[in-house]
């Protein structure tokens, strides 16, 4: 349709795009800027280069918060999509007990990660906890699941995934609701028995939602910080430092705002690559379903 | 198709499992919040308290000013939520409706907001607000998200599907823009703009990472932040405090999400 | 048709964003309340700690009518320092608040604590020599300069050493007196149920402050004369590879989990549960660890290497220089009112930090406080073998950014101890 006016559709957007533009677009240009200084924000600010970048990659350190943040992030993804689909075809049935069973599940998706987290530090407790108690019943001594480095960051992705799994159960039920049940009964009708009929009917309908569960959950769980500031604070020994959460020690912790913004450049790099990745995978896979 | 009683034998069974895991934390964070101090120490993993002992609440009421932080904390939601319905809503209508030169540029602009984070902005959004004078204020956590490039899209979808005969005719009668757009067309994306307003309410109600950083002390500081306070270093186990926090906490947005739990999930499932 | 009414919203629109930019909430300063004036102070503890600070803040605004302290809380001292420095940045800082003695050097050197020598009294105090700024620090900086008096002692501890004085009496057993006896304590006292369960013999939070501890008692010093960070060097080293055996090797010591504080929360909970038979911890938790314990506690000072050793820590109160001066004088006379013997006398015996004044100890001597409760002299006899920090502004940086995590590489991963120093000295070397 056309505009009354030229300026009527810059109006309109005006104060979206200017909103999006400050608080969105400019401080990654920004960030861009400052990586090249050394700033505490009590000093003058000093130029240093790519020194930043080099302290950063030196002793590898940069490649391993990549590398954690990459690991975090396909625990969680594989952990609730697998979940949640099994949830999904599970619970997709009529009646008030699995539609309470299917609410119980999405509530943990509603409520805050400080109260997932300070719950989850709570059960876990290697001297007082629920499930420590429990390993000790069993006569297995307990495991430090915050405490070893070991153990750390797959604990934390267990967390993770317990608080999403929900998302990606509601989305695959809705898709659910998109397979035929004309295609399922004639399959049923050929004699394909149920692992053949979700094999063969269901998967690959499936294949977008999937896909778009994939995205969001992977774009979602690589910003992960509230879970680390409160479960880990990045330890131990550095086991459960993730990307924002490096970000944010260095801005408040050390002071370094030059370092912060170079580690924020990479993170936005790293994401948009990763994310742009997962969308090629969607179109390929959207395109082979038709 | 009929399904074998033992399979939906073994269906109810696995459909309590599910309820049990994501329940029993629920159930053991509100036993906990019951206890009191000496029990923790001495029979942590008893799963019932003694005696129904208010006294971690007290605490929590004594510690915190929970009626101010949660006031603070769901008009800061509210505040963001309407506002972004409100922006959204012209945005999303120019660019579905409206033809003009630029249109994909500023359709490419909101889509790429779309991936950036909050976390990969507060750097240079910080030190702006400081020279503004604005860190610590209710605007330093409203403003930045006024604008939101989900709601945008959202809206632009499900403005494409309305005919635009309905759009001229208002326009014959008189209607200026943006009263088509508020008063007109409004109404009809009720379900999505009530989606919208929830999702993005329980997000920024459940907000930990932006109060943290924008908020140097009581002034505007929100309730996630101050439960999280809770935790107190060094002299041990006040679990009972942090989940009786946690209670409180929680309790409002389970409650929202009882009463609105369709249409929470439907923004949630709603896609391309 | 152009409708008036929608430029006029459209204008409206584009209005309303600088005008919200401009925000609300900016604070005149210096402010007042009732005409009293309003000091902003940020503290960092909570539970027990901070319900004795809250009575004092208390006592104080209704001892009289010029000032009155507000007292905000900021969780535990990294976040409030963290929060101090970005509050600083961003013009928004209180006017009082306290901080880690590591930390001073840096502040003061950034140019933000406030000159304190020429307010009225400051240095006339009668402080215990090793807990105000002259003892705490050594004399100089690298350069030669005495520094100006920016910091007065608040809540000041020691490391010492907890016992669980059953367990000990069962083992027969003294407290230890240098590494090799607590080596051989541990081992006595570690018992190893049927289930794999361990009663461990040691424990201490994996944490700079203890191991700066044992960098002095093997002889090291943090920095050297000249301003080269050599982290005790050979001794850096040393404490580090003792932990290490008592962990990986000998398995009489269990690192406790979680990170700064929740783990010295862990090792108090783990002690108070009878899981540990000795640990290490501050002398801030005297009280909570004897009143909540369910045996007889009993506290030791730490035992020696070559020579005995022990860092001061806890922190110390500090002003902004960008406060108005107004508010700074308040500060002061809080500050002041703080240190007088009757506050400081509450502060000590009901937490278990150490008296920061001369006069005060005289007074708990008298009253007979030291002869019913042995343990809280600990600390305060301990101050003896006392060292100074050095007042080096990047040893804040080497505390957290350098060292903390190498320990917890070298204890929790067995990492090489002098390479993990010799990546720390590197470090150091290279400017921030």
């Amino acid at each position: 349709m056309r505009p009354r006016s030229t300026w009527h559709p810059w109006a309109m957007l005006g104060p979206t795009l200017a909103l999006l533009a400050v608080f969105f677009a400019l401080p990654i240009g920004v960030a861009a800027y400052e990586s090249l200084f050394s700033w505490d924000m009590l000093t003058p600010p000093r130029y240093v280069g790519t020194a930043n970048y080099e302290a950063l990659a030196a002793h590898g350190e940069l490649l391993r918060i990549a590398l954690r943040t990459l690991g975090y992030s396909v625990l969680v993804v594989a952990g609730t999509m697998t979940l949640g689909l099994g949830l999904a075809l599970l619970l997709d049935r009529p009646g008030r007990l699995f539609a309470f069973v299917r609410a119980s599940v999405f509530s943990a998706y509603v409520v805050s990660w400080v109260a997932v987290a300070l719950l989850w530090m709570w059960i876990l407790d290697g001297n007082a906890g629920p499930i420590a108690g429990f390993m000790r019943s069993l006569g297995l001594a307990p495991v430090s699941f915050l405490g070893d480095p070991g153990w750390a960051l797959p604990t934390l992705a267990v967390v993770g995934v317990w608080k999403l799994t929900g998302y990606a159960m509601i989305v695959f039920l809705a898709g659910l609701q998109g397979v035929p049940r004309s295609l399922l009964e004639a399959a049923a009708l050929d004699g394909a028995g149920p692992w053949a009929r979700f094999r063969h009917v269901t998967l690959p309908l499936l294949a977008p939602t999937a896909s778009f569960v994939a995205t969001t959950s992977l774009v979602t769980s690589f910003q992960a910080f509230d879970v680390v500031r409160i479960m880990t604070q990045g330890g131990p020994a550095r086991a459960t430092e993730l990307f924002v959460y490096a970000i944010y020690e260095q801005i408040f912790l050390n002071l370094s705002v030059g370092r912060a913004s170079a580690l924020t450049v990479v993170f936005f790099v790293l994401l948009l690559a990763v994310a742009g990745l997962q969308l090629r995978v969607w179109r390929a896979r959207a395109g082979v379903s038709r | 198709m009929r399904e074998s009683r033992s399979r939906y034998v073994a269906v109810l069974a696995l459909a309590c499992v599910a309820a049990a895991a994501w329940l029993l934390p629920y159930a053991w964070m509100v036993l906990t919040s019951f206890k009191t101090l000496p029990e923790i120490v001495a029979h942590p993993t008893a799963p019932l308290p003694e005696h129904v002992d208010p006294g971690a609440y007290r605490e929590v009421f004594a510690t915190l000013p929970v009626a101010r932080y949660m006031g603070i904390t769901v008009f800061m939601a509210a505040a963001i939520a309407l506002l972004q319905i409100a922006l959204a809503l012209p945005a999303g209508y120019a660019l579905a409706k409206l033809r003009f030169v630029g249109r994909g540029f500023a359709f490419g602009t909101v889509l790429a907001c779309l991936l950036v984070p909050a976390q990969a902005t507060f750097v240079p959004v910080f030190l702006l607000f400081a020279k503004v004078h604005v860190v610590n204020t209710m605007t330093a956590l409203v403003l930045p998200f006024a604008a939101s490039a989900l709601g945008t899209f959202l809206v632009r979808q499900a403005l494409v599907s309305v005919p635009d005969e309905m759009i001229e005719a208002a326009r014959m009668d008189g209607a200026g823009e943006l009263t088509i757009v508020y008063r007109v067309l409004a109404p009809m994306l009720k379900p999505t703009l009530v989606s919208l307003f929830l999702v993005s309410f329980v997000f920024h109600y459940n907000d930990y990472f932006w109060p943290l950083v924008m908020t140097t002390d009581d002034h505007v500081r929100t309730l996630p932040l101050g439960v999280a306070l809770l935790r107190e270093q060094g002299t041990g186990v006040r679990w009972h405090i942090v989940m009786a926090g946690n209670v409180v906490l929680s309790l409002p947005v389970l409650t929202l999400f009882a009463i609105a739990q369709k249409h929470l999930v439907r923004a949630v499932s709603a896609r391309t | 048709m152009l409708a008036r009414r929608d430029l006029l919203r459209a204008c409206a629109a584009w209005a309303a964003l600088p005008v919200a930019a401009a925000g609300c909430g900016h604070r005149a300063r210096p402010e007042y309340r009732d005409g009293r004036v309003v000091v902003t102070f940020w503290y960092a503890y909570g539970d027990l700690v901070r319900k004795v600070m809250l009575d004092l803040v208390a006592r104080y605004n209704a001892s009289q009518s010029r000032v009155f302290v507000e007292a905000v809380h900021q969780g535990d001292y990294y976040e409030c320092l963290a929060k101090l420095r970005t509050a600083l940045a961003a013009g928004a800082a209180p006017t009082l608040s306290h901080v880690v003695c590591e930390v001073i050097p840096y502040l003061a050197r950034a140019g933000v604590l406030e000159d304190l020598g020429g307010y009225e009294g400051a240095r006339v105090l009668p402080f215990v020599p090793a807990l105000e700024q002259r003892g705490t620090f050594a004399e100089s900086d690298t350069d030669g300069h005495a520094q100006p008096l920016v910091a007065i002692p608040f809540n000041r501890s020691t490391p010492i050493a907890f016992l669980n004085a059953r367990m000990l009496d069962e083992a027969h057993l003294a407290p230890p007196r240098t590494w090799d006896e607590l080596l051989d304590s541990a081992r006595t006292l570690t018992r190893r149920a049927a289930n794999g369960e361990t009663r461990w013999g040691f424990e201490v939070p994996i944490s700079w402050w203890y191991w700066v501890a044992m960098v002095g008692q093997a002889g090291g010093r943090l920095v050297e004369p000249d301003g080269r960070v050599s982290l005790g060097d050979g001794a850096g080293e040393k404490a580090l590879r003792f932990w290490q055996r008592l962990v990986r090797d000998e398995h009489v010591m269990r690192p406790p989990p979680g990170r700064d504080y929740q783990a010295w929360q862990s090792s108090n909970e783990s002690f108070l549960q009878g899981r540990i038979a000795m640990m290490w911890s501050s002398t801030a938790f005297v009280r909570y660890l004897e009143d909540n314990a369910r045996f007889p506690v009993l506290a030791a000072p730490l035992p020696r290497d070559v020579r005995a050793s022990v860092p001061t820590g806890g922190t110390m109160f500090v002003v902004m220089r960008g406060a108005p001066d107004a508010e700074k004088q308040a500060a002061w006379d809080f500050v002041r009112w703080m240190c007088d013997a009757e506050q400081t006398i509450t502060w000590s015996t009901r937490t278990g930090y150490m008296p920061v004044t001369l006069p005060a100890v005289e007074g708990l001597v008298d009253r007979g406080w030291y002869a019913r409760h042995p343990n809280d002299r600990v600390a305060y006899d301990q101050l003896a073998a006392a060292d100074p920090w050095p007042w080096a502004p990047e040893l804040f940086r080497v505390d957290r950014d350098l060292v903390e995590p190498r320990l917890e590489e070298g204890v929790l991963e067995g990492a090489d101890a002098h390479a993990l120093m010799d990546a720390a000295r590197e470090e150091a070397a290279r400017p921030a």
